[in-house]
């Protein structure tokens, strides 16, 4: 029975993350927006929800999609002014907006409770069945198809075809008529929108949530599952997720202290990022849109 | 006397501030990539120098000497085992931004494993601080600036004066034509690393003489020194000194305003608002076409 449990608890896990993936993808992959603030969308997310239920007794349902919202909200005021910026610039600015993010999640306490966290946040329910374990999992994994839908009808739209042109040639795709910060703009609203509904799902799923789980740390975490999958690639990205969430499992197992075992965690996935960059930047899965230079 | 202290305590976090920027900004200049791994190395200043005199036993100023030898090692190896392959694959510079991540993360959490996580200092007394007109400094405090000061002095000379330093410079301003004029650029390449290294060593352990000994406190400092550089205008050395200075001081008298816990809000924010408005900085060379697209 444990072990049952904790098979589901690893599964929602690369589920939600697949999710946090495909968001990104869509975002860094397709439209070429160097987004190091990901996370920030999937905390406005997780608190947007949990907050509406702690405090308005708001179902899950109507959480979940408002929290999507707002973090797509958030997500416009962010691309309006960086989308201008170049590469790295707009890297460092959204690498910026996340912390300012965390900083709030931390310092509002009247709101957010700060470094307490929100306990207590209501499983999903649904004609009086309530979501947990298994039925949970199924729930993250109609996400996780209704998400690997969308992106995938985005990419094979003639919508997705622009902003792959923006990505690979923004000054031709503007003389071709396209308005390249537009398309920029929704790219990373609905990645932004993707990414609140993980954090939803998290949220209602963990049922206690507080800062530390959105610190610039996942953000990277996220960035290096869709690199180790593959710029551009939608199987590589559910790849890459799943790959580093199972990856840091068994270490879990190791009989050492916590802080040594954060440690060696991040030392794995950091090191794997690196050796990946260096040796196979098209990434594991080796998407054939995977060219980046 | 409230306001003129905490400008103080701006000028002390400045300083170490300052140097970082100095140090992300000479990467900059010559391989035009932001590099996360000064944060790094400015932990790892402080934890080798540590080790060798309080683990060690050794005397204090040989410590610091050893201490400082490893930093420039390890920024000649980074340079070497991760930067010099990207660059050679004409990697991108968001990829060669995403391995500094991944080199930062990595040598962090082996700093973290060998040293575990407690709270280590260098165990200086205590020493009461001289009051001036009302503000209190340390001698600590007063060196700290002092050395500060005199780095900028000695690296802006060796910059406009040395050989090697007009070679740096040449390379800054046109890669193609330096290697044309028979300068090797990877030679120079390693040279800029160990400068940039020591200037983010010898503040690592500044710090660490003045706070406790913390893995973590590399993050908020390479931010704030990126901070600073783009606020100076990235590509000056006096530029990243008044950089540094200015966030020190901003963030000082913020908190006067707001709790302690969103002092690093603060710079991000006008992190953000030099992004959008002024790009290069208030002292900066770079035309706005550089930075944004």
């Amino acid at each position: 029975m444990a072990l049952e449990a904790y098979l589901i608890h690893i599964l929602i896990l690369v589920g939600i993350y697949i999710i946090l993936a495909l968001a990104l993808q869509l975002a860094m992959g397709f439209t070429g927006l160097l987004n190091i603030g990901h996370v920030a969308f999937y905390g406005i997310g997780a608190y947007t929800s949990a907050l509406l239920a702690l405090n308005l007794g708001v179902p899950f349902w109507f959480g979940l999609i408002i929290g999507g919202l707002v973090a797509s909200i958030f997500g416009i005021l962010l691309a309006i002014p960086t989308t201008k910026l170049k590469g790295d610039y707009l890297a460092i600015g959204t690498l910026g907006f996340a912390i300012i993010i965390f900083s709030i999640l931390q310092n509002w306490i009247s709101l957010t409770n700060g470094p307490l966290g929100l306990p207590g946040i209501p499983k999903p329910i649904l004609f009086g069945f309530k979501f947990t374990g298994f039925s949970y999992l199924i729930l993250v994994y109609v996400f996780v198809l209704i998400t690997y839908w969308i992106v995938k009808k985005i990419v094979k739209s003639p919508f997705g075809r622009v902003l792959k042109a923006v990505k690979d040639d923004e000054l031709a795709a503007s003389s071709l008529g396209k308005n390249p910060i537009k398309y920029k703009i929704i790219a990373f609203a609905v990645s932004a929108f993707l990414a609140g509904i993980a954090g939803s799902l998290y949220a209602h799923y963990i049922s206690f949530i507080d800062p530390s789980s959105f610190t610039i740390l996942e953000s990277i975490l996220i960035i290096s599952m869709v690199i180790i999958g593959g710029l551009g690639s939608i199987g590589g990205a559910i790849f890459g997720a799943a790959f580093l969430i199972l990856i840091q499992e068994p270490i879990r197992f190791l009989p050492l202290p916590s802080s040594v075992l954060g440690a060696l965690r991040q030392m794995i996935y950091s090191g794997l990022l690196i050796i990946l960059l260096i040796f196979k930047p098209k990434g594991l899965w080796g998407g054939k849109n995977a060219s980046r230079n | 006397m409230l306001l003129p202290q905490l400008i103080v305590n701006g000028i002390i976090a400045g300083a170490i501030y300052a140097l970082v920027a100095a140090s992300f900004s000479l990467i900059f200049n010559i391989l035009k990539f932001m590099d996360l791994s000064p944060g790094a190395l400015f932990v790892i200043g402080a934890f080798a120098t540590y080790a060798f005199n309080i683990l060690f036993g050794m005397n204090f100023f040989i410590s610091l000497l050893l201490g400082l030898i490893v930093v420039a090692i390890c920024g000649v190896l980074i340079n070497l085992i991760v930067y010099t392959p990207l660059r050679k694959r004409k990697a991108d510079n968001f990829s060669l931004l995403l391995a500094s991540f991944g080199v930062f993360l990595f040598l962090t959490g082996m700093i973290l494993l060998i040293f575990g996580a407690e709270v280590k200092s260098f165990g200086f007394p205590i020493e009461k601080g001289y009051e001036i007109l009302g503000i209190v400094i340390t001698k600590l405090q007063i060196i700290l600036i002092i050395v500060s000061l005199i780095l900028f002095v000695a690296l802006q000379l060796f910059m406009t004066k040395t050989k090697i330093g007009k070679a740096l410079r040449a390379i800054s301003d046109n890669p193609r034509i330096a290697s044309t004029l028979g300068i090797n650029t990877e030679k120079f390449t390693n040279i800029t690393f160990i400068i940039s290294s020591l200037l983010a060593g010898i503040a690592g352990i500044l710090i660490s003489l003045e706070q406790n000994l913390d893995h973590a406190m590399g993050f908020s400092v390479i931010l704030k020194g990126i901070t600073a550089s783009v606020v100076g205008g990235i590509g000056s050395v006096p530029a990243a000194l008044i950089g540094g200075f200015l966030i020190g001081i901003v963030e000082n008298i913020g908190i006067w305003f707001l709790p302690s816990g969103f002092k690093d809000a603060i710079a991000f924010v006008i992190l953000i608002i030099f992004l959008l408005i002024r790009p290069k900085g208030l002292f900066g060379v770079k035309t706005r076409e550089e930075v944004s697209g």
